[in-house]
């Protein structure tokens, strides 16, 4: 569902499901699937937080002149 | 060899020799008798205690406000002048000490801060959700360093360009300028970090260069520097969008801490589960009260008319129970008292005898009174 999405993605829509829960829009018999749901994206962000490096290029220009 | 010159030609033999000589020279001295002519030349005299060298240079070249009396530092190269006296063309000057450092620093803070270039108003956050990073600073300082170590280990998700320049003396300047410029014209950046670690008074004076201080208010893409320690202050930091205490310090405030994130997510995850079980409890609780608010309906409506129709019928029940008693009681009592009156004692204790036994002349009978037992003789028998 969301392996296409960036880690910062996936936390807008980790905030955005979880913001349902304190919706007007909260129903109890939902709540369970939307709770599964948003534990799956935690676990993504978690693997992705555990996974993601950094990518570092030092550019060969040269500045000295 | 000529056998001789022309005044022309030898201040270029001269001067060739010179540049030959003297490729770049250091001077450092006290200036005096500093001057600028039709707002476009700098001269001025740097001497010690016993010689004097006459100094020229473009105002453009001029980056640090200098006065008569600083002591400074001089990169140039010696010439003749076409009048044949000698000269001293400067490319770069810094001043040469704390004091003449502060001195010249506090004077290009005053102009500069007329102009408005140090406003509040024109800074701009950093971005959020930053994924592309401009990074000027010395690959091989400490600093640097220290800076990919923290970014990496606090978040992983970020490009980091790095252009590698000086960090410091008379070059250090005109390459960040340079790099800032790359950056600004030929890069997707979205925020630019100039670092530099720890150093002297002297070592950081490349920072408050004012071309370069100029030239980070102007950048397009928003400026962080990280120069120094704490206490250190560059009028680059004052120009910067935003200003880090340490390289490191840089790290932290453009990168979310990676931990933090996964204590977030969790906590974010236990709340929702609180959620759930407050709602699950709530419902029960609503659900206790309905079924609490029925029970009471189908008392009031149902079991109290019921029972109370019961009381009714049990206190009629024993109503006519007790009447059935009393008529009982009062039956048992005409009879006992019609007992009484039967009663045998009863006739004897009014006088009367009870005679048993066979009735025949010399016979003995039993006579019975309320006192007393006789045995009698029957001597005579008449019919009445």
């Amino acid at each position: 569902m969301s392996e296409k999405m960036s880690l910062n993605q996936k936390i807008e829509k980790l905030d955005a499901e979880v913001e349902w829960f304190y919706s007007d829009d909260f129903k109890l018999e939902e709540a369970v699937k939307k709770y599964k749901g948003a534990m799956q994206i935690a676990k993504e962000i978690e693997r992705d937080l555990n996974e993601l490096k950094n990518e570092i290029e030092v550019l060969s220009e040269d500045f000295s002149k | 060899m000529k056998d001789s010159f022309t005044p022309t030609e030898f201040i270029g033999v001269v001067n060739q020799t010179l540049d030959y000589a003297y490729t770049t020279v250091l001077i450092e001295g006290e200036v005096a008798s500093f001057k600028i002519n039709q707002g476009k030349w700098v001269f001025f005299d740097v001497k010690d205690e016993t010689s004097s060298i006459s100094c020229f240079m473009p105002l453009w070249e001029l980056r640090i406000p200098i006065e008569d009396g600083m002591k400074v530092l001089l990169r140039g190269k010696p010439k003749i002048t076409k009048l044949g006296k000698f000269s001293f063309t400067v490319d770069a000057i810094k001043p040469v000490g704390e004091g003449n450092l502060k001195k010249a620093f506090e004077m290009l803070k005053k102009k500069l801060t007329k102009e408005g270039l140090f406003d509040l108003a024109k800074k701009r956050p950093i971005p959020k959700d930053l994924t592309k990073l401009g990074v000027i600073s010395s690959t091989g300082a400490a600093g640097y360093a220290d800076f990919i170590k923290i970014i990496n280990a606090r978040w992983g998700d970020m490009k980091v360009v790095v252009a590698h320049t000086q960090v410091q003396g008379l070059d250090a300047p005109d390459q960040i300028m340079r790099a800032l410029s790359y950056f600004n014209e030929k890069s997707e950046v979205e925020m630019i970090a100039i670092l530099r670690g720890g150093g002297s008074a002297d070592d950081l004076a490349c920072f408050n260069d004012e071309k370069l201080v100029r030239a980070i208010a102007a950048s397009k893409i928003p400026v962080i520097t990280g120069i120094g320690h704490e206490v250190d202050e560059s009028l680059a930091d004052l120009a910067a969008d935003v200003r880090a205490s340490t390289p490191s310090n840089a790290a932290e405030m453009l990168t979310r801490d990676k931990v933090e994130e996964k204590i977030k997510v969790k906590k974010i995850i236990d709340r929702t589960e609180q959620v759930i079980l407050q709602e699950i409890n709530r419902a029960k609780v609503i659900n206790r009260e309905k079924v609490e608010k029925i029970s009471r309906g189908v008392i009031v409506k149902y079991i109290e008319p019921m029972l109370e129709q019961c009381q009714d019928k049990m206190e009629n029940c024993v109503d006519v129970i007790k009447n059935k008693l009393k008529e009982l009681m009062g039956a048992l009592e005409h009879k006992m008292r019609l007992l009484e009156i039967l009663n045998p004692e009863k006739v004897l204790e009014k006088g009367y005898a009870i005679l048993s036994g066979k009735i025949s002349l010399g016979n003995v009978v039993k006579i019975t009174t309320f006192r007393q037992e006789i045995e009698a003789e029957i001597k005579k028998i008449k019919e009445r």
